[in-house]
């Protein structure tokens, strides 16, 4: 019998409270968490224990460490795992929770988008750059631009939803409703946009359509693996 | 409105707990204690806020030779900081008891 299995993350900026009760159930039954892995979580067997899972994030120095830690195992809350700045904790039911006010709660979203705001500014801010450069070049020069563009577009596009994701959670806990439903009608905005793009322009060589197409890429793909991964878990996730 | 902006619930009872120098353990204790059970403070609120009030310049460190148990205290600026606070919430508090007396009445 194995002694080890990885269960799929939702992404912890999209369903941080779905996945620490998925911990839960699958510490009932005896699958315990050990590490962090690439998507998601790595268990091990062991005796099946009531556990509860919260997930802080936090840069921390050195000689913070020690501290923070003693905090946490102090209060009932055992140090699980860290990947970067992302910390595991567990503890039994009962257990007074991590954050004890919305404050604390919508500083700790602050910190998980601040770590992720120049870095994906930047980002944009490049990607939107070279394909600018793709739309005023010819030849190969355009054809390598458009490469690059794709690429990064490809990478910026999840980037900003993540950090998107995170804001949104963050207003969600500070009550900010209306900011909260911008965010959702964003995607549908940017299919909009593609739409409109390939409607107007007629020339197939252009660039903009490369444009328009990625943009209708970058929303669909998300919207499919998502609907494959609730599909999964409807169907495989609840048979451990 | 005065130019300092009232504390959270949480950051002033830690402030209060912070009179004499004390380590995080002691202080989610000594709230818990003092208040018989009806505030407790998680563990990650508690870091953060540490970590704000340090930045603030309300507390400072005031023994770090154990790392996992540093001790904080109060600074002059911080326990004026909190004088002021409670002078406000003595004035919320005087404010609904009065309403409520009027109510029996």
């Amino acid at each position: 019998m194995r002694n080890t299995k990885y269960v799929m993350s939702g992404g912890l900026a999209f369903s941080e409270g779905k996945d620490m009760d998925k911990l839960r159930r699958f510490s009932l039954k005896g699958w315990h968490v050990r590490d962090f892995t690439l998507m998601g979580y790595k268990l091990e067997k062991g005796i099946s224990t009531d556990y509860i899972y919260s997930v802080d994030y936090r840069s921390l120095e050195e000689n913070e460490a020690e501290e923070y830690f003693d905090f946490f195992n102090s209060a009932g809350w055992s140090h699980v795992t860290s990947e970067g700045n992302i910390h595991l904790f567990r503890a039994l039911p009962g257990i007074r929770p991590i954050y004890s006010d919305r404050e604390t709660v919508v500083e700790k979203h602050d910190n998980l988008g601040s770590s992720m705001k120049w870095f994906t500014l930047s980002l944009l801010f490049i990607t939107a750059l070279v394909w600018l450069g793709t739309f005023i070049s010819t030849g190969l020069l355009q054809t390598i631009l458009n490469i690059a563009a794709v690429i990064l577009s490809v990478i910026a596009v999840p980037t900003l939803w993540t950090v998107l994701t995170i804001y949104n959670n963050k207003w969600r806990v500070e009550g900010k409703k209306g900011l909260s439903k911008l965010i959702k009608l964003l995607p549908f905005l940017f299919l909009g946009i593609a739409i409109i793009i390939l409607l107007v322009i007629d020339d197939s060589s252009n660039a903009f359509l490369t444009l328009a197409y990625m943009i209708i890429g970058a929303v669909i793909l998300p919207t499919v693996i998502w609907i494959i991964m609730s599909l999964y878990h409807r169907l495989f996730g609840e048979k451990v | 409105m005065k130019t300092t902006e009232q504390l959270t619930d949480s950051m002033f009872y830690i402030m209060a707990a912070l009179t004499k120098p004390r380590h995080g353990y002691a202080i989610m204790n000594l709230i818990e204690e003092r208040t018989k059970g009806a505030i407790t403070i998680g563990p990650a609120s508690m870091y953060t806020i540490i970590k704000k009030l340090l930045k603030q310049d309300w507390i400072y460190l005031y023994d770090g030779s154990d790392p996992r148990r540093k001790t904080y205290l109060l600074t002059q600026k911080g326990k004026e900081v909190l004088e002021a606070d409670v002078k406000l919430r003595k004035l919320m508090i005087d404010l609904a008891e009065m309403g409520l007396k009027e109510a029996e009445e």
